[in-house]
């Protein structure tokens, strides 16, 4: 009987020594992590790659842009995927910019909501908590739901930027930690609002019209719609080896001309930069 | 085997065992003194590390304006963290006031009331609730009571009404195992002289067994008191992490332990030494549970 615990931490031992000895196996695998927004491209062709290159795995986490700026600048992974441009602190992290998609930021309503068009001042009132009833904006008469996204997220800093003007978002709005539970919970409350990226809108929400233009396929091509974004990949220096090499897929038209389309991007080659 | 251990003699030791079983049981003794030292060594390095980064805290922001601060917005520096204060005391009051009434009565049904039978299948079931991982009981929260309370109060869903009742339910298994642990160290004497007087079950158990029993309840009520104020990922999901004071209960708010997890991740600088500062604040709150349940059982025992 005694025997047995004995073995057990003989065992324990061994696998944790074994487990040491095999994580500087980094060499054959790519860390990307960051945004939640750019997360289906970069695990999508992160399977691709796989299938290109069997013996190399690329691992990708969303976790918000700006966890993945931090992670990326700190080495903890490869590549930083953002859906926000630098912060002026973080220009001094040497960090390098492959802008890899262009993407519009849609303000959604549930469908039952009549409101089929907003100016992009009044959508800054909603959110700042300005008009609090919809029938302020031309809709029935119901209290507005703000649904906003937390602070590490790319979207919201981009949202803030283009819409908000930088200025403070109405502080007693829900604060939701991803792009998906935002889509469902405005799915299911009539009087809520909220805004996602544009290739994440589907039939559950409605897109709401700014300055009279839908964003659609066509407008975000033409750049008639108003709040648009680059997203980024990030890393430390200039990329080399696996990270190259998989950014390089990303770039290519394998990746750019099906997967970032389907997503509802645009492909960063359709515009000149 | 303890009189063998604690043999101040080795050469005593080999007289009654063979060395090979002495060393083996050194060997193990030790072992798990090393265990059990691992442990105080977590808890001492874990208060040491948070204590150096959450220091500065109340240093460099101010005692006054981080604890009293009404406004928390690290994008603009500002760091008042009473809004999350407020938040943690309403979670955690409403889930107390919620689910102690349903775990006292489910201790005293499965101490006094329930037969043998009854009770093996309910006692294992309530357990069961503890062993449930907590972002099930957020999932939960959030894809099923939420729209339900959301269409009742014409919200969102997310806010502390939502918290307690899903934290009510957390707390159970704790305050419930525990206080049927004290009901059921009451002697049977206690129990018998009461019917004896005439007393119905009820009369019993209100008006003797739960006064007899009320400390061990109490110390129950406290630790699930420490479970409400540190549960984090089910809160999350369902209280909408608006680190402002709610209107009413049915409008987002945030608690120190969802507004921790919230801004980790990208959290630099003074506001991440803001975090650290609020993780003192639950250390310091969760050691001072602890305390008064040991005091408390100190009571009791010379009683």
């Amino acid at each position: 009987m005694m025997r047995r615990p004995i073995l057990l931490v003989v065992l324990l031992a061994a696998v944790l020594l074994s487990a040491c000895t095999n994580t500087p196996g980094r060499s054959d695998q790519v860390v990307v992590t960051g945004s939640t927004t750019i997360l289906p491209i970069a695990e999508v062709s992160a399977e691709m790659f796989h299938r290109l290159r069997p013996d190399v795995r690329v691992l990708v986490s969303g976790v918000g842009s700006s966890a993945g700026i931090e992670s990326v600048s700190t080495g903890s992974s490869d590549i930083g995927t953002s859906s926000r441009d630098l912060k002026s602190e973080e220009g001094g992290l040497g960090l390098v910019d492959t802008p890899i998609a262009y993407d519009a930021i849609a303000v959604i309503v549930n469908q039952s909501n009549p409101v089929e068009s907003l100016t992009k001042a009044q959508i800054k009132a909603i959110f700042q908590g300005k008009i609090r009833d919809w029938s302020q904006v031309g809709g029935r008469g119901g209290s507005i739901q703000l649904v906003n996204r937390d602070e590490a997220s790319g979207t919201r800093e981009a949202f803030s930027k283009i819409v908000m003007d930088k200025e403070p978002f109405d502080p007693t709005a829900a604060v939701l930690p991803g792009t998906g539970q935002v889509r469902a919970v405005v799915a299911q409350s009539p009087g809520a609002v909220g805004y996602i990226s544009y290739g994440f809108v589907n039939r559950s929400v409605k897109a709401i019209a700014v300055e009279g233009v839908r964003p659609s396929e066509k407008t975000v091509f033409s750049g008639a719609y108003p709040i648009q974004r680059t997203l980024h990949f990030f890393t430390k220096g200039p990329a080399a080896g696996l990270a190259r090499s998989y950014i390089d897929f990303v770039l290519s038209d394998s990746v750019q001309k099906t997967i970032v389309g389907e997503a509802g991007f645009l492909p960063v080659s359709e515009r000149s930069r | 085997m303890a009189e063998h251990t604690g043999a101040p003699e080795p050469a005593d030791e080999l007289r009654l065992v063979t060395r090979a079983t002495y060393l083996r049981e050194l060997t193990l003794k030790n072992l798990f003194l090393l265990c059990a030292f691992v442990a105080v060594l977590g808890v001492l390095l874990i208060f040491v590390f948070v204590g150096v980064r959450g220091w500065p805290a109340f240093t460099e922001i101010g005692v006054r304006e981080f604890l009293f601060g009404r406004v928390w917005s690290p994008s603009t520096e500002q760091f008042g963290i009473l809004p999350l204060i407020w938040g943690t005391i309403l979670v955690m009051a409403g889930a107390l006031a919620l689910g102690t009434p349903l775990a006292v009565a489910t201790a005293v049904f499965l101490s006094e009331i329930a037969t043998p039978r009854v009770r093996s299948i309910v006692r294992p079931a309530v357990e069961l609730l503890a062993g449930i991982p907590s972002v099930i009981y957020g999932f939960f929260g959030l894809v099923m009571l939420r729209p339900i309370i959301a269409e009742w109060s014409g919200g969102l869903g997310f806010g502390a009404f939502t918290a307690w009742i899903i934290l009510a339910i957390m707390i159970v298994p704790t305050i419930a195992t525990l206080s049927q642990d004290a009901l059921e160290s009451v002697p049977d004497g206690i129990r018998e002289a009461s019917y004896a007087m005439g007393a119905t079950t009820w009369q019993t158990i209100y008006k003797v067994l739960l006064p007899a029993a009320k400390i061990g309840i109490f110390d129950a009520v406290i630790l699930g008191m420490g479970r409400a104020i540190g549960e984090t990922m089910a809160v999350l999901m369902v209280v909408g992490n608006a680190p402002v004071f709610p209107k009413d209960v049915f409008s987002p708010l945030s608690t120190l332990t969802t507004q921790i997890v919230m801004d980790m991740p990208y959290a630099v600088g003074l506001h991440r030494t803001a975090l650290f500062g609020m993780a003192i604040i639950l250390f310091v709150v969760s050691m001072s549970l602890v305390a008064v349940v040991r005091l408390l059982s100190r009571l009791g025992e010379e009683r």
